[in-house]
């Protein structure tokens, strides 16, 4: 399953289709006409986004830090919690929902550029989707409420920074917009399970997210990006440069897009970075509770 | 009355000992209760904890048959695999749901029932109406199922608890789970009531900020535990309850102890948990024993002997009251009578016990006073109305002159005190022959031979009447007989009679009443009486008031005076002599 993503403005300079300058020649006019009309249909498709498709990989060790926090017995979250004796062992390990939690952003060198239209997160499910969401300066990002019951959702941290926690009802929304560059996290005084990030990232472009597999697909015009996981609300992995022509409408990615170390220990979650991961927390013990 | 002080004390301090003892022990029935009443809440407490824990195990169990449904298997992974979940789908787990959902055992019934698939989508529900594309992926309960893991957790929804458990629904061995089965409890009064049915205990559950369900048992008013609401701000601060989750007892109101404890799952996050209560038993005052007191306390109470020990004591105190209060005063009561109805002219010192013995003294010693002051200033008494009707005979009187500590000296009063002296009265007297010439004293209890007695004539004129007490036969009774010779003065032991200078010669009236003085103290030490009280002047004081009184009464000239054992102790008879 793949997962498209909102749509970014892009720069101009990414938007940009150069026509080449044709000779004044009536011949070679009457050429260029014929040439120009034949290849329109051409040229109209090359001007738009290209669906880039690539894959992520290392998303295996990301582990969701809410699910992994609350199976801590300290934490008194369960009374009982045992695994499955008939569930293969490597699935105990509490990794993250690629699809929600995983963002993963194209980068230019300029600046990105906010959309008009508010960006949806929506609340439902004792999470947001998406968890994780990078976007431009100035962009507004309103929160939809699809949860039977009200919430109140805020920003960590002593400055609530515009979002304060005000109780969202059953089907209502929430607009926000992040007051510059930086990460911030959203909880839910309601639900102690939400967990969100917004990164406001000025060179953003456009975002996609990974299907449960890793395989992701984004929309981006041609040009040089550069690919960047975030997780948690921080960049995980490597960045993946990448130029996209302007032509064929779906290029795959010959690389995939590091989000972890392969091979290496599960990071700890919010603390990978692109060079550094560490060990991940195996499955709780069996049984816990206080 | 040392006795009956000592009594009234004893019986002070008894009475503070017991209110102090019945305070002690109302402190510590309230101590004991309050403790007995923690014990208790904490066993509650425990118990109730107990309780859920075993709830969520057995409900997760129930889960089991839901898991292993092949239709809901077959639904989730289907479902896991695509973009959007067709409704054909979702209407084969729901069916499916719907049905094992009705086959859990009745004690263990959910309230409500998801299926989810490993995206955490909800594909179908039973009990709980929502979006159909609603999810409940992000709960960590639903994703450690979704992981393979089987745990509870406790949701706060729109003030309500839901006590969930989540079972992974797998579809190979050793292979992914494709979804998993979520089932919630909703506690209410229903739950809560199951939860006193097992438990014994009253509890409340709350969330945010309120009372949610309570259950109580037989007895313990369920309104009871609407105090929590009150007290769960202050919760805040118990320590204990912020880290361990348990606080300790408080007290709400004035009996009501309560333990609160929050609930495992993210309700603990939320401030939800739940209280057990218990009443303290306790007292307000010492007197709340009686009326908290059930028949079966009162029964066990040893009343009776209770009963018998409180008569013993109150008939001691009366007795002891009677012996040292109305004894002494009766017998006070009674001389004082007779000294009133002029019976006897003084008061005996020596027939009254403690202060009574001082008041007569000092009442013998102010009439004396006022004796020798001449008696109050009055008109002249009718020696009839005071007397009676006076002998024509001349009478003998007798008195004894106590000679003990208290009264060392003599106490009578002399009788008739208003009755004034006739003018002119003769104070010739027949002369009273001294015994044994010398005035020697026989030893008492020795028998002495007869004493000569006083002259013939002086015995024929004398008769033995006490002058305290003048018989009626004496006052009332027809004129005496003519005197006839009397026998020798009926001394109790022995007599001395003083010889008194016969009529006509110089008579040393005061030598006279030495002599008699001397040997009346010597009479007194050989009865082993004390007299270093009794003076001379004492002495004559005495004489000196029963002779003016005799002198009076029988109109002689003198009275003469003798010393006498009586009753073991020295006394001293008056005669009055013509």
């Amino acid at each position: 399953m793949e997962t498209k993503t909102p749509a970014f403005a892009v720069a101009p300079r990414a938007l940009a289709l150069r026509a080449l300058a044709p000779p004044s020649l009536a011949r070679l006019a009457r050429a260029v006409v014929a040439m120009v009309l034949v290849s329109l249909p051409f040229v109209a498709v090359a001007a738009g986004p290209v669906t880039v498709k690539g894959k992520t990989v290392g998303g295996g060790k990301l582990l969701n830090p809410g699910w992994n926090e609350a199976r801590d017995p300290k934490l008194h979250r369960f009374t009982f919690r045992e695994p499955s004796v008939s569930v293969r062992s490597d699935v105990h390990l509490l990794t993250a929902f690629l699809p929600k939690e995983l963002c993963v952003a194209a980068l230019v060198d300029g600046g990105g550029k906010a959309l008009k239209a508010p960006l949806r997160v929506v609340i439902a499910g004792g999470r947001t989707s998406p968890v994780t969401l990078v976007v431009a300066p100035t962009q507004q990002i309103q929160f939809e409420n699809q949860d039977p019951f009200a919430h109140k959702l805020y920003v960590v941290g002593a400055d609530s920074k515009g979002f304060a926690a005000t109780e969202t009802a059953p089907a209502k929304s929430r607009t926000w917009t992040p007051p510059g560059p930086g990460k911030y996290e959203i909880r839910d005084e309601l639900a102690p399970s939400v967990r969100s990030w917004i990164v406001v990232e000025p060179h953003v472009v456009s975002i996609g997210y990974p299907d449960r597999k890793g395989d992701f697909q984004i929309d981006l015009d041609p040009g040089p990006y550069k690919l960047r996981g975030y997780f948690n609300g921080e960049p995980v992995g490597a960045e993946l440069p990448i130029t996209i022509a302007p032509l064929p409408v779906e290029q795959p990615l010959k690389l995939p897009l590091a989000v972890g170390e392969v091979d290496a220990p599960a990071p700890v979650p919010g603390k990978l970075g692109p060079k550094g991961a560490s060990k991940a927390p195996g499955p709780a013990p069996h049984g816990g509770g206080d | 009355m040392l006795l009956s002080r000592f009594w009234n004390v004893l019986l002070t301090l008894a009475l503070g000992a017991a209110a102090f003892t019945l305070f002690v022990a109302s402190e510590m029935y309230n101590h004991a209760g309050t403790r007995a009443m923690s014990d208790a809440l904490t066993a509650d407490s425990h118990a109730v904890d107990w309780y859920l824990r075993d709830d969520s195990r057995k409900h997760a169990a129930a889960t089991i048959n839901i898991a292993l449904s092949p239709q809901i298997g077959e639904g989730l992974a289907k479902a896991t695999g695509d973009a959007k979940i067709d409704r054909d789908t979702r209407a084969k787990v729901k069916a499916a749901l719907t049905k094992l959902a009705g086959e859990v055992d009745p004690e263990l019934k959910f309230d409500a029932l998801w299926a989810v698939d490993a995206n955490g989508r909800v594909v179908a529900n039973v009990g709980f109406e929502h979006a159909e594309d609603w999810e409940l992926g992000g709960y960590a309960a639903v994703a450690d199922a979704i992981h393979g893991w089987i745990r509870d957790d406790a949701w706060v929804w729109r003030g309500r608890i839901y006590r969930v458990v989540a079972r992974p629904v797998e579809r190979e061995a050793q292979g992914e789970p494709v979804g998993a089965i979520i089932g919630a409890k909703i506690v209410d009064d229903n739950f809560a009531r199951g939860v006193t049915r097992r438990t014994g205990a009253a509890v409340g559950f709350y969330a945010d900020g309120a009372r949610v369900a309570s259950g109580a048992p037989e007895g313990f008013d369920k309104a009871n535990l609407d105090e929590i609401t009150s007290d769960l701000k202050a919760l805040e601060k118990d320590k204990d309850y912020q880290e361990k989750g348990r606080s300790e007892t408080r007290v709400l109101g004035q009996h009501l102890g309560v333990i609160y404890a929050r609930l495992p799952g993210e309700a603990w996050d939320l401030g939800a948990g739940y209280a057990v209560g218990h009443r303290a038993t306790s007292v307000g005052s010492p007197g709340d024993f009686l009326t908290q007191a059930d028949n079966n306390d009162k029964e066990k109470v040893p009343t009776y002997r209770i009963i018998a020990v409180v008569a013993a004591l109150v008939l001691l105190g009366l007795i002891l009251s009677f012996v040292e209060h109305n004894r002494p005063l009766n017998t006070f009561r009674t001389e004082a009578l007779r000294l009133a109805k002029g019976e006897i002219d003084v008061l005996s010192p020596s027939r009254f016990r403690g202060l009574y013995k001082k008041i007569a003294a000092d009442l013998n010693d102010g009439m004396e006073k006022v004796a020798a002051k001449g008696g109050a200033p009055r008109r002249a008494a009718d020696l009839e109305q005071v007397l009676g009707p006076i002998p024509s005979q001349p009478s003998m009187s007798a008195f004894s002159v106590p000679g003990g500590p208290a009264s060392g000296h003599p106490s009578v009063e002399p009788p008739s005190r208003s009755a004034p002296r006739p003018p002119g009265a003769d104070r010739s007297a027949p002369r009273l022959r001294q015994s044994g010439q010398s005035g020697q004293i026989p030893a008492v209890g020795v028998p002495s031979a007869p004493a000569p007695g006083p002259t013939e004539a002086e015995a024929a004129e004398a008769f033995d009447v006490r002058m305290s007490a003048p018989t009626p036969e004496v006052q009332r009774g027809p004129a005496p007989a003519p005197p006839r010779r009397a026998p020798p003065a009926p001394l109790a032991q022995s007599s001395s009679v003083l010889s008194l200078p016969a009529v006509g010669d110089e008579f040393d009236e005061v030598a006279d009443w030495r002599r008699v003085y001397e040997e009346f103290l010597a009479l007194k030490r050989q009865c082993g009486e004390d007299t270093s009280s009794l003076t001379f002047e004492k002495f004559k004081g005495t004489l000196q008031r029963n002779k003016d009184a005799l002198v009076a009464r029988h109109n002689c000239n003198r009275v003469k005076f003798t010393v006498y054992v009586k009753e073991g102790k020295a006394a001293l008879k008056a005669s009055p002599v013509k």
